[in-house]
């Protein structure tokens, strides 16, 4: 298939028009039957055909024996079979010239007694033109259109359509983090588990997310790389128009060449993937909890045009803690505030406050107050970014009125992150913050680890562009 | 003579010391003057002092097998050692070669990766290599921003930015890198792996002290 087919051919997944959910069953618990009800809450007008030669009618639709005995054209066909029946069904949806098919069922190459079936389903489907996803995966999310997850949708929360697309070949930890998504209410565009990659891979996945309006930033966990050599020139294309954040792990074979040279010893398990990604202006995250922070910022927050950052706090403690983290961490600096800058602080903050760098507002600020720092800061050419700790003040939580202000700033205005330490005060205030698509951290040190990425991302960027400036020239 | 890697690579896998060299001052980058040795008359015309080392693509650890002798200060003691070499690598040939002045030691290579292809790696030289595992790498081909990049990526990249009063000239590193992308990028199809270790930085300029060269047997 030509490369610009192959992608346009995963529209099947992101938007079909009609739906076989193969292996419902009586038992409204199993694995089929939950695929179905989720996939009948769908909004799109999606027609849905179960499929089960034993059942004449399900949840009040019509029972079809076979995918092929279905009187409509079929887009998608959800899978659920056990393993040995899926090869079989396979041959079906390809006579039905089904577009695509999503293999739920586990039990292939990710266990000794599959190997054998999954070579030969790989045969199959190579031979048409059918897309593939799995097998062994969890089902897919398109935010606000579709779910064909096989976990109940009352059981499990999915997040609000947003910017994060997100493609993972863990369902289990991508599933963790889509419901923490949920939890704070990050939107999502899409949730692609891979499975075991038969057909559609990583690769194809960044290219459709590369063009699809409503992602911002790719997100993915890989524990190995289909295609290393096309992964690599397809983020060289797609990281200087949309960000991409990885996790990758899972270690590579360099023990055994070890001694025949230093270079070898040297490249380690990790090393060579580290520069391959940086080479691309991928983000690397370590953790999950990194994977999901720096795909949060570069959603939504702005990049860093430069590294001198400059902290709102109504807490010394906080202030002071965050000073020593930027001055540990590599390329940002404290903003040395403008003689001006001060002066205006100055006039709007208690005299026993700091009107230098970190800006401690005390116990005593109020919405005003950051108001007219925040807009101060946005004059001041030193200063590159913000970071604004939001916390409540007793007896007070953190109120409306203030995230109104940090919001309206962070919109408008120089690229800024919210920090918080999270706890039973601050959680309301988080959603608030992420349900207003303002990148918002729970803890100091992961707040200002997103401003380094903001700043990298910048730096990568400002590299494109002398790469062009130079190919101009020569 | 230019080098035919593509037929060595079908019967040999590696290259002698004295071929990797070569290889490199095709790509302008620096190593000491050296002179293949075969028998003794050959051993005249060099600057003393010198090394006198095993040249054999079957030797790739020549410290190993007692085949390395350094800091040789005059002719007799060169020939006597020549003699013993003689005896001891009785199929063999020599590189007798001058002694390149001390300077900041750093390690560079490259690297067929079974996932991205051939890579470039430096890191800070020496036993620190060893003991801080400092190395970056990235695959080729790279650009000026990579190599600056890789430089700032070492733990040990003050050694490279002046420190202590050791100056060190950083543009020369990053100009071999780029070198070495190049020989990486036009030989892709026949290099394994490559290490030029100790690679030695002075205030102006560089000197590749050691090198070795594995190939690979090209693709049908």
């Amino acid at each position: 298939m030509a490369n610009e087919t192959k992608i346009k051919s995963l529209d099947a997944f992101f938007n079909p028009q009609s739906i076989a959910v193969i292996g419902v069953s009586r038992d409204p618990n199993k694995v089929g039957s939950v695929i179905l009800s989720n996939t009948l809450q769908n909004q799109m007008g999606i027609k849905v055909y179960p499929v089960n030669p034993h059942l004449d009618e399900i949840m009040g639709l019509k029972c079809y024996p076979s995918v092929v005995d279905i009187p409509d054209k079929v887009d998608l066909a959800v899978i659920s079979l056990p393993a040995i029946f899926v090869l079989d069904t396979i041959k079906e949806c390809i006579r039905k010239e089904t577009k695509a098919a999503i293999i739920v069922s586990a039990g292939f190459g990710e266990t000794e007694s599959g190997k054998e079936l999954e070579i030969e389903l790989k045969k199959t489907i190579k031979q048409s033109e059918m897309r593939v996803l799995g097998p062994n995966t969890l089902g897919i999310l398109i935010s606000g259109k579709l779910n064909t997850f096989f976990l109940p949708y009352d059981k499990s929360t999915t997040p609000p359509a947003g910017h994060i697309a997100f493609a993972t070949q863990s369902g289990a930890m991508g599933h963790l983090l889509l419901e923490r998504m949920a939890f704070y209410g990050v939107g999502t565009s899409a949730f692609i588990p891979v499975g075991n990659k038969i057909d559609v891979d990583e690769n194809d996945l960044i290219e459709y997310f590369a063009r699809d309006e409503k992602t911002k930033c790719i997100a993915c966990y890989l524990e190995s790389f289909a295609h290393g050599k096309n992964f690599f020139e397809l983020c060289k294309k797609v990281s200087p128009k949309k960000p991409i954040v990885m996790l990758k792990t899972g270690s590579s074979k360099w023990g055994a060449r070890a001694a025949a040279s230093h270079t070898g010893a040297l490249a380690g398990s990790n090393l060579v993937v580290e520069g391959a990604l940086k080479q691309v202006g991928i983000a690397r995250a370590q953790t999950e909890e990194e994977l999901w922070d720096f795909a949060n910022f570069l959603a939504y927050g702005k990049v860093l045009q430069g590294n001198r950052i400059a902290i709102i706090t109504p807490a010394g403690g906080m202030g002071v803690t965050a000073t020593d983290c930027i001055e540990r961490t590599p390329n940002l600096t404290m903003a040395e505030l403008s003689v001006s800058t001060k002066e205006r602080i100055k006039t709007r903050i208690p005299p026993f406050a700091s009107a230098g760098n970190p800006i401690d507002l005390t116990a005593t600020s109020t919405p005003e107050m950051i108001d007219g720092v925040l807009e101060d800061l946005q004059k001041d050419n030193s200063v590159d970014g913000i970071l604004m700790f939001s916390i409540p003040q007793p007896p007070l939580p953190v109120t409306d009125e203030q995230i109104e202000i940090v919001v309206k700033w962070a919109r408008q205005g120089k690229p800024l992150v919210v920090g918080t330490i999270e706890n039973r005060l601050t959680t309301e205030c988080i959603r608030k913050y992420a349900r207003e698509a303002v990148p918002v951290f729970p803890s100091i040190e992961r707040a200002i680890k997103a401003l380094q990425v903001s700043f990298e991302r910048g730096e990568y960027l400002k590299s494109c562009q002398e790469g062009e400036k130079n190919k101009n020239e020569t | 003579m230019k080098l035919d890697l593509k037929q060595i690579a079908e019967t040999r896998a590696a290259l002698a010391e004295n071929e990797v060299k070569q290889l490199l001052q095709q790509y302008s980058l620096a190593t000491p003057t050296f002179k293949l040795v075969e028998r003794k008359e050959d051993l005249k015309g060099l600057n003393l002092p010198v090394a006198l080392k095993v040249c054999s693509d079957k030797i790739l650890h020549k410290t190993d097998v007692g085949g390395v002798k350094l800091n040789i200060g005059n002719q007799e003691e060169l020939n006597t050692i020549f003699q013993q070499f003689r005896k001891k690598f009785p199929q063999e040939k020599f590189l007798a070669e001058e002694m390149a002045k001390p300077g900041v030691e750093i390690i560079t290579g490259l690297l067929r990766d079974s996932t991205f292809g051939l890579s470039i790696m430096v890191g800070i030289g020496g036993i620190l290599t060893e003991l801080y595992q400092d190395a970056t790498f990235r695959v080729i081909p790279i650009k000026r921003y990579d190599a600056e990049q890789m430089l700032t990526e070492l733990k040990g990249r003050k050694l490279l930015e002046g420190f202590r009063g050791i100056k060190t000239d950083r543009e020369a590193v990053i100009n071999m890198l780029l070198s070495l992308s190049q020989l990486g990028e036009d030989l892709e199809d026949y290099i394994d792996q490559m290490d030029l270790n100790p690679v030695f930085i002075y205030e102006r300029g560089l000197c590749v002290v050691d090198a070795k060269l594995i190939l690979r047997r090209p693709p049908e």
